[in-house]
């Protein structure tokens, strides 16, 4: 199906290669989706009161950003060491369309409702509770992909 | 050997290691509070190296973060205990096993050493006119502690022990 030889891969060659990409993978989708979670309970009414939602959106961004390029930085990697069976892995596929899912919403409503000067409560709940569970989706997803 | 089988053997241990989904279903409830509550750690440490988080106090930061790491703390940990006794025979010639542990053990050790210093009155750092040494070493060691436990926890999986 490809014109690519996995076995050539550096990722299949070394044995700690894979392991060290995972654990980069892992480093960076803690600080992204860490950084985005405190935002998210700050919606939620939830904690930082003493600040705006915009006040911390703003101050989480850049860290966000920088957990975000680590994280699809090094999945696309992972993904290299063997992409038939993560094109064919239910789980891969379910974790790739929540991933877009997330990052859009992110970048969209999320966005828009976190730096609002006075985003009303109950919107604020709703956006900060689906924006956790999907980065938790993806999170659980991306595990099960060793699983199903 | 014996005590880590009759550990495992524990009836709902069994169920945890042979039932196809609880066991992955403990996993990534582990991992999801990594993503979430270790990110938690990862910022207040940034905040008080004076890297991130500048617009607020730290005592807001410390304060504010520290219940929700301590829930966090918890699950995390309770699920760590499932997984790594459901599986006690493989786990305990686990040297990344132990490995993690060690630095769980160190983690408390950090905590004795720098709570009365650092975190119980995350005020007085607000106060100083630049956030004063032990501040920095906390935070530094924080990073690197926590940052080896996410790392040996992952390669736990990859160990193989050497053929008899």
């Amino acid at each position: 199906m490809l014109a690519y030889d996995v076995t050539k891969n550096p990722l299949n060659n070394n044995e700690w290669a894979f392991p060290l990409a995972e654990c980069i993978h892992i480093l960076g989708f803690t600080l992204s989706i860490g950084t985005i979670a405190i935002v998210d309970l700050r919606l939620l009414g939830l904690g930082f009161r003493g600040q705006t939602a915009a006040q911390l959106a703003k101050a989480m961004a850049p860290w966000t950003l920088v957990g975000l390029a680590i994280m699809v930085t090094s999945g696309p990697i992972i993904f290299s060491s063997d992409p038939v069976m993560y094109l064919y892995n239910q789980s891969f596929r379910f974790k790739i369309a929540a991933l877009l899912v997330a990052i859009l919403f992110n970048y969209t409503i999320h966005r828009k409702v976190a730096l609002s000067d006075h985003p009303s409560p109950a919107l604020g709940a709703l956006v900060g509770g689906l924006s956790l569970a999907l980065w938790v989706s993806v999170v659980a997803a991306g595990l099960f992909i060793a699983f199903v | 050997m014996q005590i880590s089988e009759s550990i495992q053997s524990i009836g709902f241990l069994t169920f945890i290691r042979e039932s196809g989904l609880t066991y992955p279903v403990i996993m990534a409830t582990h991992l999801c509070c990594i993503a979430v509550f270790g990110g938690m750690i990862l910022m207040t440490d940034l905040r008080l190296l004076g890297l991130a988080l500048k617009g607020s106090s730290v005592a807001d930061v410390v304060n504010e973060l520290r219940w929700w790491k301590r829930i966090g703390f918890v699950i995390m940990v309770t699920c760590g205990v499932l997984l790594g006794s459901s599986e006690a025979v493989k786990y305990s010639i686990n040297p990344f096993f132990w490995a993690k542990m060690t630095l769980l053990a160190l983690v408390g050790v950090h905590a004795l050493i720098f709570r009365p210093r650092v975190y119980d009155h995350p005020e007085e750092l607000d106060r100083a006119p630049q956030i004063p040494g032990a501040a920095k070493w906390a935070a530094s060691l924080s990073l690197l502690l926590w940052a080896g436990l996410v790392i040996m926890g992952r390669l736990i999986g990859y160990y193989e022990p050497p053929r008899a």
